[in-house]
């Protein structure tokens, strides 16, 4: 692994919906950093946020932590939180740790903004 | 056959970086296969932040050991600590279908996850201090293999 296993988070606004791409991997070092910007976003009014996991190497429970927040957060702000394109070792992770009936998860993108929309 | 590499860290969040690069060094260095190389990676984050969030509760600044072993066949972690007696392994399963219970306490997953990424996991209390194994074995890619034979 190499820098480009950087922690990156972008922001991308599509029609009503704010859609936050991750990626490289997310552990205990940035796990916060999702936390915080996902939060920032419900704090601010946001209602229908897609967190997109394709590019994400891999997570840890502290990144299932941080998602866990945001989803507490927004069902806590009648805000809408899902996430998308789980794939590979991410979508592996998920299983593992049980975690794919505690979120609303789409196949792509594309299906995450239409259900949002 | 084998390498080595022992680090001291703080308990301090930030100190996880250390071990995440030394780890990825050792990687890139035998050539370790991706799949196993992240199944460590998160295994190591696991129980390294579970030693500095739960080993010492004085709220002083600490100091213990990480050795990461690359073997012919495996790696080995182990993480060497003075704080309170724990063994991760008798740490209780993550609740199920219960998504608030999950966010307020999440902190069995970790240990659950490691039990699931690691083919060994062991754990003893020696001379005050605890003494954490994990052992991942992996299928050495034949230039890695040439590596390692030259040690």
């Amino acid at each position: 692994m190499n820098s480009n296993s950087a922690l990156s988070i972008e922001e991308i606004r599509e029609g009503g919906v704010c859609v936050v791409a991750l990626a490289g991997r997310i552990d205990s070092t940035n796990a916060n950093e999702v936390m915080t910007r996902l939060t920032g976003l419900i704090s601010a009014g946001e209602k229908s946020i897609v967190v997109d996991l394709g590019t994400v190497l891999y997570l840890t429970s502290a990144a299932f932590r941080a998602l866990l927040v945001a989803t507490d957060r927004a069902d806590r702000s009648a805000a809408k939180l899902a996430l998308c394109s789980l794939a590979g070792h991410v979508r592996d992770l998920f299983e593992m740790g049980g975690m794919l009936e505690l979120f609303t998860i789409h196949a792509s993108r594309q299906d995450a903004i239409a259900a949002h929309s | 056959m084998t390498r080595s590499v022992a680090i001291c860290l703080h308990n301090e969040a930030s100190e996880l970086a250390k071990v995440r690069d030394a780890l990825d060094c050792l990687g890139r260095e035998f050539h370790l296969p991706s799949p196993e190389l992240i199944e460590l990676q998160i295994a190591l984050d696991e129980i390294v932040s579970n030693v500095i969030k739960y080993s010492w509760s004085d709220g002083v600044d600490h100091e213990f050991i990480v050795r990461i072993t690359v073997r012919t066949d495996d790696v080995v972690l182990e993480i060497i600590d003075d704080g309170a007696p724990f063994d991760p392994r008798r740490a209780p399963e993550p609740p199920r279908r219960r998504p608030a219970a999950r966010v307020s306490h999440p902190g069995g997953l970790g240990i659950h996850l490691i039990r699931k990424l690691v083919d060994g996991f062991a754990y003893s209390r020696i001379g005050g201090r605890n003494h954490t194994t994990l052992t991942k074995k992996f299928v050495q890619a034949q230039s890695g293999r040439g590596e390692l034979n030259r040690e």
